[in-house]
């Protein structure tokens, strides 16, 4: 009897001693994080919260801006065809950039995933050299390749196909292409990597058990990459609706883009309150990607590898 | 009735190297015949071409009477288990189980009784709703079969699924598989490079090597009497005495003689003589053998249930096991005797 009572107020004086050291325990990941929570705070977050206070900042008299509250700007991307069709141009031209670079990278990285080893050090060669050169020289690139004198109605007209020269340039084609081209070595790469990760037996396995490969594609193929498809996705179109140049050098003049009309509002018309909430139409937009994207991968996510 | 599978000199090679070299094997509904051979001698390949996954080069392959050597996986009656067992890890393990059958448009009550059932076969009821990440390497191996069975296909295919395993685990499963395969009555192919694994199951055991089958037996007779040296020196412990015969008299290859009297020696010339090393006697025990050989302990290793002597007679080094406390000491002479029965005779 008395060796139990011992041993409890034994373990209540544990208990005593721990309190302290527990609440120390606790502190230790806030410590390790510290230092990179207030850079983001400090260098994201109080320019994004500098930027909103901005947007409801008064136009008037031509002045870059006059401080007070308005709803004005917010009212006008609603009203104005301009501003909505510039956020109905973006959504739509990232979108189509997002699918198109998702489609293309899986294919990419299904052929290195599934080919001989020599293939997997070509293309990843290959992926890297357009992170390796800035967006400026990649455009210049373009400009080379889709006008009428440019390499592509070149090669066309020698290898017979066409008739007479064409330009695709300053169209929307042309930024799309460009756009894509920007976000596909992201998706290449993150689609190989859960690529890699997948039991190449499993693929047999489907077979075996009765399986075409159309089946197998959709029954463990896509289930299995649908994490790393939804993570390129939300990488591609992000990153395109926030690319201004490369759409503005290579796409038509009409095709305004959100980075488009901030870059025209902020600089071309002196109003900073209304890019201040284009701006903030952006951040929105990207944050519930961001947003959608974890309930999705939440749902396909119930097992572990 | 047609045969479960026929191999018919089938051939495959890649490249320079061929990994399967002309490959008959007739096999039985209900035969459990192990593929048997060391390391790159073409079990696995086989294997591969049996179920679709390798096309071979040249030959014929047939299962149940059918030509399939044109067929992808999917449109043969095969079923694998994998080493890795391959199961889906996104879908749970009743999934796993069902998808072969939805494969085949089997109707979903169907499905799941079957599923049910292919569960308590190998003893996996209640983990229907697991993913294959909550559940250890056996079970793993478990479902990979229950996956397989389910099916009911005409050929089962194993390609060592329980060498990832550690050694308690793989015997109980293949105690398992054994008692399966004599409740089911399945056609299987199993392939594996532990020799007690393929003769505790197997009801035939086709020896590789080098691409080829050297013999296709039952396990005893594999044992007993093998069909050549390779067979022999593979399967089993056995000691080798490289000898020279001169009328009889035995020396060893730099010609000394060694003292060895042999009861039916063979013709002059040069011989490897092959011995189980478990049934060689020593000492009193070796008294009254037809075949003796004198020799002095090298050295002895204990191994648990017995003491394995390496003995030196001349040039000729061989060892022989006997059960009980170590004996002779090293460097003491020693008799070792065996029957003639238990000696192979090879040409050099
Ligand atoms: N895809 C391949 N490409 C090139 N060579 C191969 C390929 N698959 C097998 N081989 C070669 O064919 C031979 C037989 O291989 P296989 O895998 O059938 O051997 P195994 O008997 O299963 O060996 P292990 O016991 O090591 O699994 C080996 O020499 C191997 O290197
Ligand atoms: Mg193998």
């Amino acid at each position: 009897m008395s060796g139990a009572q011992q041993v409890t107020s034994a373990g209540h004086r544990d208990a005593m001693l721990a309190r302290p050291a527990m609440k120390f325990e606790r502190l230790v990941p806030w410590a390790l994080v510290a230092p990179a929570l207030v850079i983001a705070l400090v260098f994201f977050g109080l320019p994004i919260l500098n930027t909103l206070r901005m947007s409801f900042n008064l136009h008037v008299d031509q002045r870059v801006y006059v401080p007070g509250f308005t709803l004005d700007q917010y009212w006008m991307l609603v009203k104005n065809p301009i501003f909505s069709g510039s956020i109905l141009t973006t959504v739509k031209l990232s979108l189509i950039c997002a699918f198109s670079a998702v489609t293309i990278g899986y294919g990419f990285a299904l052929l290195v995933w599934i080919g001989p080893p020599l293939w997997r050090v070509g293309f990843i060669g290959l992926a890297l050299c357009p992170l390796l050169i800035s967006e400026i020289s990649i455009i210049f690139g373009w400009w080379m390749f889709f006008p009428k004198t440019g390499l592509l109605s070149h090669t066309l007209l020698s290898a017979g196909l066409i008739e007479d020269r064409f330009s695709l340039m300053y169209t929307e084609f042309a930024a799309l292409v460009g756009l894509t081209y920007l976000t596909l070595p992201f998706s290449f790469f993150i689609i190989l990597s859960i690529l890699d990760g997948i039991d190449k037996r499993l693929l047999e396995a489907s077979s075996d058990l009765g399986a075409g490969p159309l089946t197998t594609f959709r029954e463990v193929m896509l289930p299995l990459t649908w994490p790393g498809m939804l993570v390129a996705f939300a990488h591609a179109f992000i990153w395109a609706m926030g690319t201004y140049a490369t759409p503005s050098a290579l796409g038509p003049d009409t095709l305004w883009t959100i980075g488009f009309l901030v870059q025209e509002q902020m600089l071309g018309r002196h109003n900073w309150p209304m890019a201040s909430a284009l701006a903030i139409v952006l951040v929105v937009g990207v944050a519930s990607i961001m947003l959608l994207m974890r309930r999705l991968m939440a749902r396909g996510g119930r097992f572990h590898d | 009735m047609a045969l479960a599978l026929e191999l018919d000199q089938v051939s495959r090679s890649y490249g320079a190297v061929v990994a399967v070299d002309s490959v008959s094997l007739d096999v039985e509904g209900g035969e459990f015949v192990t593929l048997l051979g060391p390391s790159g001698s073409g079990k696995t390949t086989t294997l591969r071409l049996i179920g679709g996954f390798e096309r071979p080069n040249g030959g014929a392959i047939s299962i149940a009477g059918r030509r399939v050597d044109h067929l992808p996986p999917y449109k043969r009656n095969t079923a694998t288990i994998f080493q890795s067992g391959a199961l889906f890890p996104h879908k749970t393990v009743a999934e796993n189980i069902a998808y072969g059958l939805r494969m085949h448009a089997m109707n979903p009550s169907l499905i799941r009784e079957r599923v049910g059932e292919a569960l308590g076969i190998v003893q996996m009821g209640g983990f229907e709703e697991r993913y294959p990440s909550q559940l250890s390497g056996g079970q793993k191996q478990r479902v990979a079969l229950a996956r397989s069975l389910a099916l009911r296909p005409s050929l089962l295919l194993f390609d060592e699924p329980l060498s990832a395993l550690d050694l308690s685990l793989r015997l109980q499963l293949r105690a398992d598989i054994k008692r399966l395969h004599d409740e089911l009555q399945f056609t299987a192919i199993y392939v594996t490079h532990d020799q007690s694994e393929a003769m505790a199951m197997s009801s035939r055991v086709a020896i590789m090597n080098c691409g080829r089958i050297e013999q296709v037996a039952p396990p005893q007779q594999i044992y007993n009497e093998p069909a050549n040296e390779f067979v022999y020196s593979f399967i089993g412990e056995s000691c080798c005495l490289p000898v020279r015969i001169d009328d009889g008299a035995a020396r060893d290859q730099q010609g000394r003689p060694v003292d060895i009297r042999l009861a039916e020696p063979p013709s002059s010339g040069a011989w490897r003589l092959y011995l189980r090393p478990s049934r060689i006697r020593i000492g009193n025990e070796a008294h009254g053998c037809a075949n003796t050989a004198r020799g002095r302990v090298r050295f002895t290793e204990f191994l648990g249930d017995f003491n394995r002597y390496h003995l030196v007679a001349g040039g000729l080094e061989f060892f022989c096991d006997r059960a009980g406390e170590r004996q002779y000491q090293i460097g003491e002479e020693v008799e070792a005797g065996w029957d003639t029965g238990d000696m192979k005779v090879f040409a050099a």
